[in-house]
């Protein structure tokens, strides 16, 4: 009798255990299942097994599945794609930042992992904390104040492309304020623009043909920077030491030239 | 593409099922079968002295199967050796103490464990047990152990070097204990131990001595499994 | 025997393993159904002759009657033990491959080895 009912029990418990989404709980389910059966062989005269199945099923499997599922060290980065600083070729990621970050990683004993959303995207990302680093393009000065930024990395300037004085802002195009590859189907349709971008954006749209389009090179000097999630503050001087660091050994020129030339 | 996907899915399962169908069907309504084991349950003990027949069988008639039983686990033990060697986390995180309760009952349970398993090897011819359960068992305590006390403890009080050349000096053992009616005269895996009075601990012929080693084999083969992973992936 | 017994609850069992295993992408859920497709052939072989009122296999006394079949017991319970460590070296490659992709998704680790192949 409670031979049937744990035997039926059986089928039940594993089917359950095998549809879950979380790992941690498929797991644990597998262990209550090795409980189970454990039972059945001692009810069908089979000790010496249940004992080993036991010892085996409840313990030492769960322990060595826990220790497999931990994730491993990750430094998360969102970014917002720009060829040159962060631009992504079939399946790898390169650029420039991706450099210096890949760097940092290591020297953090991390992996890295890179995640691209839009623009507009980035901050509320690191607010709620789902990464630590923002990349891609990122000029100082143009983010919220809670965010810490890094100090300076690679000196850039502000051009800004005119079509028609007050034409439509970018955001009424249709297309989300971040991508850049909006402004630059933009471009190539002749749409009426005004924007400000970036020495690397800008690097990208000028491939387009920019007759017609009023370029303005802005005096300001600014210069790209990482944020960091405000959560992690102690990355902040890890980067700026790393990125001192490259610029002593001469390796951030190399890159430099590698990437933006 | 999904199409062809979903359609693969359905062929998959319907195979399944009917693969299961089919054994349910010629095995659903099979009665027991009296012949195959009544062989070994009427000359167990007398031919082996040991009571415990599972024992009799798989450290006696069956023993050259157990053998390479043994030599998968080593195999398979030194397999997680090799390739967790050179990887060490480098996130590791910080074992943190465990509370005080834990530690209080570990150090309550461990010994209890530690006996029961030494129970289950030395009674493994005369009650459930043997080399196997012993061992996994044992090793389950040492994981209660290093889960209380931190790995990194439990790993050095253990001198992992002596271990080692403990657990392939018990392999080897294993296998001359095999070998050595061959210098008897007698065939290989034969038992020269003498069979003493079933139902008492020195009784069964060498079947004790081949449950102590391989008790001890799967004591230290789990130990290295458990350890070598948390070495890898952080405490615990 | 009546009809719900160990070998036709293992071999459904061993249904549910072999589509856990063909329909699961995560490659930690397809080892542990690994797990569950062994688990399921040793209660068989277990209980194959299992029947009411069977005795352990430990003779105490004279009465060798009602003893169960002790050899499909003999040939499971080591099984079972190196059954772990063969998972434990299973689970070790697992985890190689997931720190080298950052993901336990089977589809997309052959995507990254299809493409790194290519390239």
């Amino acid at each position: 009798m409670t031979q049937t009912a744990l035997l039926l029990l059986l089928p039940v418990v594993a089917a359950l255990t095998l549809c879950q989404r979380r790992r941690l709980i498929a797991v644990i389910g597998m262990g209550v299942f090795s409980l189970l059966l454990s039972a059945v062989y001692l009810l069908a005269a089979a000790p010496d097994v249940a004992v080993a199945e036991a010892a085996i099923g409840s313990a030492l499997v769960t322990v060595i599945y826990v220790l497999a599922i931990r994730k491993t060290g990750r430094l998360v980065v969102v970014g917002c794609e720009v060829p040159g600083l962060l631009g992504r070729e079939g399946k790898r990621v390169v650029g420039l930042e991706h450099d210096v970050l890949e760097g940092f990683a290591r020297e953090l004993g991390l992996d890295l992992y890179v995640q691209f959303v839009p623009r507009e995207s980035i901050e509320p990302a690191l607010l709620r904390g789902e990464a630590d680093i923002a990349a891609g393009g990122l000029v100082k000065g143009d983010s919220a104040q809670e965010l810490c930024t890094t100090p300076v990395h690679l000196p850039t300037a502000k051009f800004r492309i005119v079509m028609r004085k007050g034409a439509k802002p970018l955001a009424e195009f249709g297309g989300s304020r971040g991508y850049l590859s909006d402004i630059v189907e933009a471009v190539r349709h002749k749409q009426p623009l005004d924007v400000t971008l970036d020495l690397a954006r800008f690097m990208t749209v000028s491939r387009q043909d920019l007759t017609g389009y009023e370029v303005e090179r802005l005096p300001e000097e600014s210069a790209y920077t990482f944020l960091v999630n405000p959560n992690r503050a102690d990355l902040v001087s890890k980067l700026g030491a790393f990125l001192g660091k490259m610029q002593e050994k001469g390796e951030l020129e190399a890159f430099i030239r590698r990437h933006m030339s | 593409m999904s199409v062809h996907r979903s359609a693969l899915a359905v062929y998959a399962v319907v195979l399944v099922v009917a693969f299961c169908g089919i054994l349910l069907a010629l095995f659903a309504y099979h009665g027991p079968d009296e012949s195959s084991g009544r062989d070994y349950i009427n000359r167990g003990v007398g031919d082996t002295g040991a009571v415990n027949l599972v024992s009799a069988i798989y450290l006696n008639y069956r023993l050259y199967d157990t053998l390479f039983e043994i030599l998968v686990f080593s195999v398979a033990v030194l397999g997680v050796r090799f390739y967790l060697t050179d990887q060490r986390a480098s996130d590791v995180v910080e074992s943190v103490p465990e509370s005080h309760v834990v530690r209080r009952s570990a150090d309550l349970l461990f010994p209890l464990i530690l006996i029961f398993a030494v129970y289950l090897v030395v009674f493994g011819h005369l009650s459930p047990g043997g080399g196997f359960s012993g061992g996994a068992v044992a090793g389950s305590g040492l994981l209660l152990c290093s889960v209380a006390l931190g790995a990194g403890v439990v790993a050095r009080r253990f001198h992992e070097r002596v271990l080692e050349r403990l657990e392939w000096t018990a392999l080897l053992a294993i296998l001359l204990l095999a070998l050595l009616p061959l210098l008897a005269g007698r065939p290989a895996l034969y038992d020269l131990l003498p069979r003493g009075t079933p139902g008492r601990v020195a009784s069964g012929g060498s079947i004790l001595l081949y449950n102590l080693l391989i008790g001890f084999k799967v004591f230290v083969g789990t130990w290295v499994i458990i350890h070598f992973f948390i070495r890898h992936r952080g405490e615990i | 025997m009546g009809a719900i017994n160990g070998v036709t609850v293992s071999i459904v069992l061993f249904g549910i393993g072999l589509l856990g295993l063909i329909f699961r992408r995560d490659l930690v859920i397809k080892l542990l159904a690994l797990g569950l497709v062994n688990s399921s052939t040793i209660l068989c072989l277990v209980s194959l002759n299992v029947r009411r009122g069977g005795a352990v296999p430990i003779l105490r006394g004279p009465d060798i009657r009602h003893v169960v079949d002790p050899l499909p017991q003999a040939l499971v319970l080591s099984a079972i033990v190196i059954n772990f460590a063969i998972l434990a070296l299973a689970l070790v490659f697992v985890m190689l491959l997931v720190e080298r992709y950052h993901t336990t998704d089977s589809r997309r680790i052959e995507h990254e080895i299809d493409s790194e192949g290519s390239s």
